[in-house]
């Protein structure tokens, strides 16, 4: 595996891509909304007006990066077979905790690497009550700071490598994984590629797979006769109902015609920032949000996620992405096939140890019992707060999570020999 | 009521054209994967090449010069419950006093340019066909007609429009002719004012599913039973292949019948973004018509300086199948108003021929060896072909409009 040393990584966007951005801001024109649209045609005019204001004329993003630069960064070549050397960035935050269990953490789309940024503390402290971890959260090909795949064909397989490539090149022959979303999705192909040898647990806040078969999960599969009398899955199915309605464009377009999306999301900063602020809002327990005066606002009472500054923080990063916006989209396209068949595609069960969260606005909320086709399911959590962005809007209840699935008397303690996530008392 | 017509020429005020090319040298254009041809949508390398000659080469002016020589008009039409909106549209009077009044209606992403090439065809006094006094309205929320303000403006709504568009030009009875989104509205005209005012119509992508679904055993026996000879023959086999496509709902389809103002913030402030968005459709949907790059970006251009702006358009999508949750056929029945199909062979939105026979009652069916979506762009002179035979003498729908067979 020829893979170059280490490099620490500081991010400093070119002078001139920022004034490019404010130049386009400043020509910014904007379409018309019908009224009383609310969000029924999708992001409303005037949350993207106000955005934009923000972005324009307050926000500082030298200020977010020396923010940014805050964390353990770094970029290192990954050999990736076929498709050449990719060049991954990553945080890699170690604990104080020698024998911390080594996790690797992975976002999805609209998401990015900064969402490990709030569970990393309570991930990586030291204490005799919950175990510690030495946290990797790569940026996905594509994404963020990492390169982008300059082949057509670069999937589950592909991602899996780069994933085992880089925990081995640390250090980490053993390791386990959290995701949701693609970090979900690309969980599933890593443990089929790398489980039990290399992954020996795996967590997920997304809990989504095909619908069990009669011959492959009989069990399961019975206990969908249920569903009809089951109050809570049928109140499931019809939140799921929704996203499968009206909220599907995004994969449609991105499965089958990313390079088309991809001009407009290159080209023009409102248009970005309505494809992903649309997602950041209909896929979080976050809305409706009012200020003092009862009218609507960013600061949420319980959680400050979705305030202007987060918003356009995280929207930059799309915006000076290394590989630009619409390399992202293009995860759909590769592993779907062109949207011919489901991402599941190349996955298999394993007896892999996995760990479910649900949360209550996540996008798709299938029956619990269909979590045993995941793999040897061994710890179950539900909440009552939290959304898509799980590591984002309620870090305390997922590190929580890892904390009890990991820890001592947990389902899962001591799955990596000789890292318990403690050092000797 | 409606107001007198006024004449309106085209013309767009030069801080737009400024703002047009400000943003075009400052365009910000992705990667591409390796040899990835149309696979993902547009290519960088043609898209490189539009962007370069909208910027530096295609004369706005010039364009615009060209489609003020069209006579075009501006009136006020009163829509129940939405107020009344200004509509623009091209009205070329035939010699022939007795020309049949025609409605040509565009879709998506079409415009009323599209009319241009039939219109010297159409209007045109020649004993051996008939003669027609064309109508081609922009659409509410294209070109250059106002658009809606408020929610649900449906298939109804646009209906409305168009035919108090005829009666206010005093076309008491009229025929209609569209493709896309106008074949949709024409299902909808028909319904509403079938017979009364609309004495028949011919559509060039005569579609239909209910609720996405195929012919009933109950009430399409006939076609059924062809069904089953599907294996055995390969044109109603590549049409259904092509109907399956077609109710799949593609991804431009689903996003902008769910959410066409988070797309319509991209096509609204980048020309690029837009110029995306719909080239790859005018690739996509002909039969090898060799699109000049002026021909591409007057047409991207129409909808850039579109009154309503480019996010408007798309909303239609929402609006006629109130947000992707039921069929645009939702609310029309079969109607008995002389039928006509225009078959062109790359035609991607496409069903098997005989189901035609759900919409309405198929007088004239004619199937052409070359031509794709559209129609009236890339063989102008098979599309007005068909009309003049449909309505012309010893045509299926001769002289269905009183008084006006279409001859001097």
């Amino acid at each position: 595996m020829a893979t170059n040393a280490e490099v620490p990584f500081k991010l400093s966007v070119p002078d001139s891509d920022i004034d490019l951005l404010h130049k386009k801001l400043d020509l910014t024109r904007f379409p018309d909304e019908l009224e009383n649209a609310a969000w029924n045609y999708g992001a409303p005019l005037s949350d993207i007006q106000r955005l934009f204001e923000h972005w324009k004329t307050k926000f500082d993003w030298r200020r977010a990066e020396a923010e940014i630069n805050k964390l353990p960064m770094f970029t290192r070549d990954i050999e990736v077979e076929g498709h050449g050397t990719l060049n991954i960035h990553y945080v890699h935050q170690k604990s104080e905790v020698q024998h911390a269990i080594p996790l690797l953490f992975v976002h999805g789309w609209p998401g990015d690497f900064l969402e490990v940024r709030k569970i990393l503390p309570f991930l990586t402290k030291k204490s005799t009550d919950y175990p510690s971890f030495h946290v990797v959260a790569l940026s996905l090909p594509g994404f963020g700071f990492s390169e982008a795949p300059k082949k057509p064909g670069f999937a589950g397989r592909q991602y899996a490598e780069v994933f085992n490539k880089l925990m081995l090149s640390l250090g980490y022959e053993e390791y386990v994984y959290q995701g949701g979303d693609w970090g979900h999705l690309l969980g599933l192909h890593a443990v089929t590629h790398y489980g039990h040898q290399h992954i020996k647990a795996w967590h997920t806040n997304m809990a989504v797979c095909r619908r069990p078969a009669f011959l492959s999960h009989p069990l399961v599969f019975l206990s969908m006769l249920t569903i009809p009398f089951n109050k809570s899955v049928k109140a499931d199915l019809e939140h799921s109902m929704v996203w499968r309605r009206s909220g599907q464009g995004y994969f449609a377009i991105q499965s089958t015609k990313p390079q088309t999306l991809g001009y407009g999301l290159a080209d023009s900063p409102v248009g970005l920032l309505a494809w992903i602020y649309e997602k950041l809002v209909s896929w979080t327990d976050a809305y409706p949000w009012t200020d003092d005066e009862g009218k609507p606002d960013f600061a949420r009472s319980q959680s400050t996620m979705l305030t202007r500054s987060s918003v356009i923080e995280w929207i930059s990063v799309y915006w000076f992405s290394r590989a630009g916006p619409a390399a992202s989209t293009r995860i759909y396209y590769e592993m779907t096939g062109g949207g011919k068949h489901d991402t599941f595609e190349g996955t298999k069960w394993t007896s892999v140890p996995v760990g479910v969260s649900y949360f209550p606005k996540e996008l798709v909320r299938l029956p619990k019992s269909w979590s045993y086709t995941l793999g040897n399911l061994v710890f179950e959590s539900e909440h009552d707060k939290g959304g898509h962005f799980a590591a984002f809007e309620t870090p305390e209840k997922l590190a929580g999570d890892l904390r009890r699935m990991y820890g001592m008397g947990g389902p899962a303690h001591g799955v990596i020999s000789g890292k318990p996530g403690y050092d000797e008392a | 009521m409606t107001s007198w017509a006024k004449p309106f020429t085209v013309d767009i005020p030069d801080s737009e054209l400024t703002l047009l090319r400000d943003k075009l040298e400052r365009a910000r254009l992705p990667d591409e994967l390796d040899d990835a041809g149309w696979d993902y949508g547009a290519p960088l390398g043609n898209m490189k090449r539009l962007v370069a000659h909208w910027k530096d080469t295609f004369d706005w002016r010039k364009a615009e010069r060209a489609i003020n020589q069209l006579p075009q008009f501006t009136t006020d039409i009163e829509v129940e419950g939405f107020g009344p909106l200004n509509i623009h549209f091209v009205h070329q009077k035939s010699s022939v006093e007795n020309a049949i009044p025609l409605l040509f209606v565009h879709g998506w992403p079409g415009h009323f340019l599209e009319v241009r090439k039939l219109l010297p065809i159409l209007t045109a006094s020649t004993p051996d066909h008939p003669s027609f006094h064309v109508v081609a309205p922009s659409l509410p929320g294209f070109g250059f007609s106002e658009g809606p303000s408020e929610r649900g403006f449906g298939g109804y709504q646009y209906a409305e429009v168009l035919n108090k568009l005829m009666l206010s030009l005093g076309y008491d009875e009229y025929v209609y002719q569209g493709g896309d989104m106008g074949h949709i509205l024409g299902v909808h005209i028909v319904n509403k004012y079938g017979h009364k005012h609309v004495k028949g119509w011919l559509s060039n992508m005569p579609v239909h599913l209910v609720r996405y679904r195929v012919p009933s055993v109950f009430f399409n026996p006939l076609l059924c039973l062809e069904l089953l000879t599907a294996p055995f023959n390969k044109r109603l086999w590549n049409d259904l292949d092509a109907a399956r496509q077609f109710s799949k709902g593609r991804g431009y389809f689903v996003v902008q019948a769910t959410t066409p103002q988070t797309i319509g913030y991209s096509l609204a402030d980048s020309p690029v973004g837009l110029l995306a968005w719909i080239y790859e459709k005018l690739h996509k949907a002909v039969d090898n018509y060799q699109w000049t790059d002026d021909e591409v970006i007057e047409w991207i251009s129409i909808y850039w300086f579109s009154r309503a702006g480019p996010a408007a358009n798309v909303r239609i999508y929402y609006e006629l199948t109130g947000g992707n949750k039921h069929g645009m056929f939702e609310g029309t029945k079969w109607t008995s108003v002389p039928f006509g199909i225009s078959l062109f062979p790359k035609e991607p939105v496409r069903v098997p021929k005989s189901w035609a026979h759900m919409i309405g009652n198929v007088v004239f069916e004619s199937e052409h060896e070359a031509g794709g979506h559209f129609a009236a762009t890339e063989q102008p002179e098979a599309l007005a072909g068909d009309l003049r035979k449909m309505f012309g003498k010893g045509g299926p729908a001769y002289g269905v409009v009183r008084g006006k067979d279409g001859y001097a």
